[in-house]
């Protein structure tokens, strides 16, 4: 919102600041001036609208004042002389339906008006706040729009039929032809004004194309009325139809305020265009004015608040600068009367006055203040603890961290075998390549690696992220993974995986992996889950080649949420063995495909309770194996912790792993 | 004429065995000496032909050559050892300027770090580290927050919808409300994460970006603490004392709501280009809990309040690391992220 500096100083007696100096005082006090720009003999401050959303007053040039005034003890100058408003019967009737949707509508008429550019000084101060004058009338109703935020509307009284203005709920699909020439198709959520024959204007957004003031007007109803901010703001984005006027309705305007934009009107019309006369009194329906609200408020209470002393007079001094009423109730205890432009959202509880207090006597004042609060300790985050934890080991074994976003595009998910509608998809998405929520990091970091291989001929990187999966009739699961990946451009991808496999135990010593058939996207012979405790916590695979052109990618994908359960539980001391263990070497001979862990896991079993430890040597094909054969040796460690374990014991335990390898169809090399 | 061959013998042996150039020619000069069947053991097997009196007189004299080749070989044989040594261990000789194999180490993200330090931080002050799922409900994001549908302020955080009517959550907000329902008052929060508004990506906007909110609620917390906090937490971030100003900022679930700036540390408040010339950076908004917020998460407002605070992380790091392009934080490029 724009503000022009010689407006505010039309208004507030006595302002001396530069307008510089001004922009600060207002940022620090009231709101957050973007710039300032100079405009002529002018300047512009520019407020971010989005510090004033709570503030329908100073959505014009009236309320701003206001709190200039207020800031500098200046005395402020109100532009409305309500003594000039017409008394007795209107000329036009108002019929209100719901006084709820809206709680006031005020009406004057004029005739022998001429339609004509404004006057240059009225055109200037328009366009010096950004909007574009169009003929004196309408360029009327906006300067009143941008001084009182009274949002006004003229419409051409020769085009209204009938005697009476109705507010009411628009038909279902009524058509609506409005000022920017677009035609509407209108729903009973939309609330119109209309005559007897139809909608002539989209109550509080815009106005109609038929009733628009033209150069033949000569006879114009001028409306100022108030509207239910909530059905305004849905109007206006159910039509991505935004005005000047929504805007300022949808922040809850004063309904005070209807006949004071009327009563400037006048004063207005008489000086751009003369001859113009008022026919009939206001016509104004209302629902009944709630009385101004009053708050108690508590002295000490506010200092506590507030963090600082603060003299009952300089409260009673500033509420009164900004209009509130003052009385004490009680020594210590005021009541404060809400005005009416500050009633109808913005000022309601006894909190929202620590806000007035405090800004005006300036937050610079108040002295950063440790608080006595009781020492304990603050409840852990085990899950964080453990990612973080996560994270160091990957980092510790040169893996980097990468953030990915969550979201990915139908195309990628299907790259990767998984149906896009299993997927929660985004009702407004950003861009048509990020419209699903990912329920994989996979796709984001198949892209980390392709990206990366541009620059890289080998790298290491992880995210850790959550992957989010459907769930009917609640929110979905966010499951924390773990997703890392180890690339090189050389070599046959082996060393990449057995290096990702080393990091996965370094996280879950003892960890193993289970070959399984490949995914889609895995390489077909180079897959494996990942077990630990006796659960599946994840994949272990290499890219399926065709997605990596330019070399192998080795990748691991943890379930975090299922490794950090099994993680838990502490170290129990176990004594170190008294008598001393021994060892023997033991070489199977199995099929090349054969898995030596599966070798190992019966090895072990054979051995029974006394065994300490299997220990894979070497594996071992060519003469004098026959082909197709390969031996793999492994080192087996037994003991007692009662004893040493006689010659004639250890030889049992080898005889009965022979045996039953033997029986198993393993042939043992010795 | 015996004392003579000894002293002969004496002399030669000790010359023989100083001259040794090899390890091999010192054993054999001790081997002749000093040996079993050497030229000593041999002039004492001659001595019992002697009277008692010159035997004791010659016994004396050979322990006396004796002891001292003994004592030249044992010299010369530790000189041999010591260049033997002194030889091998030349021979391993190792260029340490070669590489070491293995790979380095890996970087965190620098939001990670930046957060991590934070989380840290706030523990050491009594807050406990609260997460909250990345997908909200309406009710978590805006309700609860004192922004009810068809309130403007809507306006200000583009949301993404799902299908189904949840949202991605436009801050961190939720979790200050999950924090309260779940741990109750007295509370000291804070709820790092990812959050995400709708906007269009450029060098300084992002849809996906990361905050740390933060909240106490306990009994009496007022504006002199909230500045406290933020005072002590913003000077151990930028590790120097650092000036903060609160100045008014309207955010539906604080009351009174502000805006903290900080005063320029590029330029110190003189005016440069990072402050727009101001001397200020806008740094978080905060303020006092609603008390219709409390309520809602079924905290009475007259026992208790609090205050609350919205750190943006993605700015911090930005600040701290000199980031000029924002994308680069989800970029995934290692030529980016390896510096940190």
């Amino acid at each position: 919102m724009k503000f022009s500096y010689n407006w505010i100083r039309e208004l507030v007696e006595g302002l001396e600041y530069a307008p510089g100096t001004l922009e600060k005082l207002i940022t620090m006090k009231t709101a957050e001036c973007e710039g300032i720009e100079a405009a002529g003999t002018d300047s512009i401050i520019e407020i971010d609208n989005k510090s004033i959303t709570h503030r329908p007053d100073l959505w014009g040039h009236h309320g701003m004042a206001r709190e200039v005034a207020a800031i500098l003890g200046c005395k402020l100058r109100d532009p409305a002389n309500l003594a000039l408003l017409p008394t007795g019967p209107a000329a036009i009737k108002i019929q209100i339906e719901d006084l709820e949707l809206c709680p006031r509508y005020s009406a004057l008429v004029f005739e022998n008006i001429t339609v004509q550019p404004s006057p240059l000084w009225l055109q200037h101060r328009l366009t010096s706040i950004g909007l574009n004058p169009i003929n004196n009338i309408v360029d009327m109703t906006n300067f009143i729009m941008a001084e009182l935020a009274q949002p006004m509307h003229a419409f051409d009284a020769g085009l209204i039929r009938g005697d009476t203005i109705f507010i009411r709920p628009a038909k279902p699909g009524e058509l609506f032809r409005a000022l920017n020439d677009e035609q509407y198709r209108l729903e009973p959520a939309n609330l119109v004004i209309a005559d007897s024959a139809g909608a002539i204007a989209l109550a509080g957004v815009i106005g109609g194309g038929d009733s628009a003031i033209g150069e033949k007007t000569t006879r114009v109803i001028l409306e100022s009325a108030n509207f239910q901010a909530s059905s305004i703001r849905k109007t206006s984005s159910a039509l991505k139809l935004r005005t000047d006027a929504s805007m300022r309705f949808e922040k809850a305007q004063d309904p005070a305020n209807t006949v004071r934009g009327l009563a400037r009107a006048i004063e207005l019309l008489r000086e751009i265009s003369p001859g113009i006369r008022l026919v009939g009194g206001v016509a104004d329906q209302k629902k009944e004015m709630p009385l101004p609200p009053s708050i108690e408020l508590p002295l000490e209470w506010l200092e506590r608040k507030l963090g600082r002393a603060i003299a009952a007079s300089e409260v009673r001094q500033i509420l009164e600068r900004l209009e509130f009423g003052v009385a004490e109730l009680k020594p210590g205890v005021f009541r404060v009367t809400v005005p009416s432009w500050r009633a109808t959202k913005d000022v309601a509880i006894k909190d929202d006055l620590v806000e007035e207090v405090g800004r005006m006597v300036g937050y610079d004042s108040i002295t950063p203040t440790a608080p006595l609060v009781a020492a304990s300790v603050p409840p852990g985050n085990p899950a964080r603890k453990f990612q973080h934890e996560v994270r160091n080991i990957f980092i510790d074994q040169g893996f980097t961290e990468v953030y990915n976003y969550s979201f990915i595009s139908e195309a990628s998910a299907r790259a990767f075998g998984f149906d896009p509608e299993a997927h929660v998809r985004v009702s407004n998405p950003i861009a048509s390549d990020q419209e699903l929520m990912r329920a994989s990091l996979l796709p984001g970091i198949w892209k980390n690696i392709t990206e990366n291989a541009r620059h890289r001929e080998s790298f290491r990187l992880f995210e850790i992220g959550v992957e989010i999966g459907g769930r009917p009739g609640g929110l979905p699961y966010e499951t924390p993974h773990l997703a890392a990946a180890l690339f090189d451009r050389y070599g046959d991808g082996t060393g990449g995986l057995f290096e990702v496999k080393r990091t996965a135990e370094c996280l879950m010593p003892g960890a193993m992996a289970k070959p399984a058939a490949a995914r889609s996207f895995e390489h077909p012979a180079r897959a494996a889950d990942v077990l630990w405790k006796g659960e599946t916590v994840g994949r272990l695979f290499e890219l399926h080649p065709s997605l990596v052109e330019s070399g192998r990618a080795a990748v691991l994908d943890l379930d975090l949420q299922l490794i950090r359960k099994l993680s838990a539980g502490d170290v129990k001391y176990t004594p170190i063995r008294r008598y001393p263990s021994s060892a023997f070497d033991l070489s199977v001979i199995g099929g090349l495909r054969e898995h030596a862990g599966d070798l190992e896991a019966r090895v072990a079993r054979f051995a029974g309770p006394l065994l300490e430890s299997v220990q894979f040597l070497r594996q071992y094909s060519g003469p004098p194996l026959a082909e197709g054969e390969k031996s793999v040796s492994f080192r087996l460690t037994v003991g007692s912790p009662e004893r040493t374990l006689s010659s004639e014991e250890i030889g049992e335990i080898r005889a009965r792993i022979i045996e039953g390898m033997r029986e198993l169809g393993y042939e043992l090399r010795l | 004429m015996l004392d003579e061959s000894i002293r002969e013998l004496e002399s030669r042996s000790l010359a023989r065995i100083q001259s040794a150039l090899t390890a091999e020619e010192l054993e054999a000069a001790r081997v002749d000496a000093l040996g079993r069947k050497g030229a000593l053991a041999q002039v004492s097997s001659g001595m019992g032909k002697l009277a008692p009196d010159e035997r004791s007189r010659i016994g004396k004299l050979l322990n006396a050559a004796k002891q001292a080749l003994e004592s030249a070989y044992d010299a010369k044989k530790r000189q041999f050892e010591r260049a033997a040594l002194t030889a091998r261990l030349d021979a391993e000789w190792v260029d340490l300027t070669l590489p070491a194999p293995g790979p380095r180490r890996g970087h965190l993200h620098p939001i990670t770090r930046i957060q991590r330090e934070l989380e840290e931080l706030f523990v050491s002050l009594g807050f406990t580290v609260l997460d909250g799922p990345e997908v909200e409900t309406e009710y978590y994001n805006f309700d609860a927050l004192n922004i009810p549908r068809d309130h403007p302020a809507r306006d200000m955080q583009d949301t993404f919808w799902l299908d189904g009517g949840n949202l991605l959550r436009t801050h961190t907000s939720p979790v200050q409300v999950r924090g309260m329902e779940r741990l109750g008052p007295p509370l000291r929060m804070i709820a790092p994460g990812r959050a995400f508004r709708n906007e269009s990506v450029d060098a300084s906007h992002e849809h996906t970006f990361y905050q740390l909110e933060g909240m106490m609620v306990d009994r009496d917390v007022s504006v002199a603490h909230l500045l406290y906090f933020m005072k002590t937490l913003l000077t151990a971030i930028f590790q120097r004392e650092v000036t903060v100003r609160l100045r008014p900022g309207y955010f539906p679930f604080v009351e009174p709501g502000f805006e903290l700036d900080i005063q320029c540390l590029i330029c110190g408040g003189s005016g440069c280009p990072v402050c727009k010339q101001s001397g200020w950076v806008e740094l978080l908004p905060c303020g006092l809990v609603n008390p219709k917020v409390l309520r809602m998460s079924g905290i009475d407002p007259e026992e208790w309040n609090g205050f609350a605070f919205g750190l943006g992380l993605t700015r911090l790091a930005m600040m701290r690391y000199g980031i000029d392009d924002i994308r680069h934080l989800q970029g995934g490029d290692l030529r980016f992220l390896e510096q940190f």
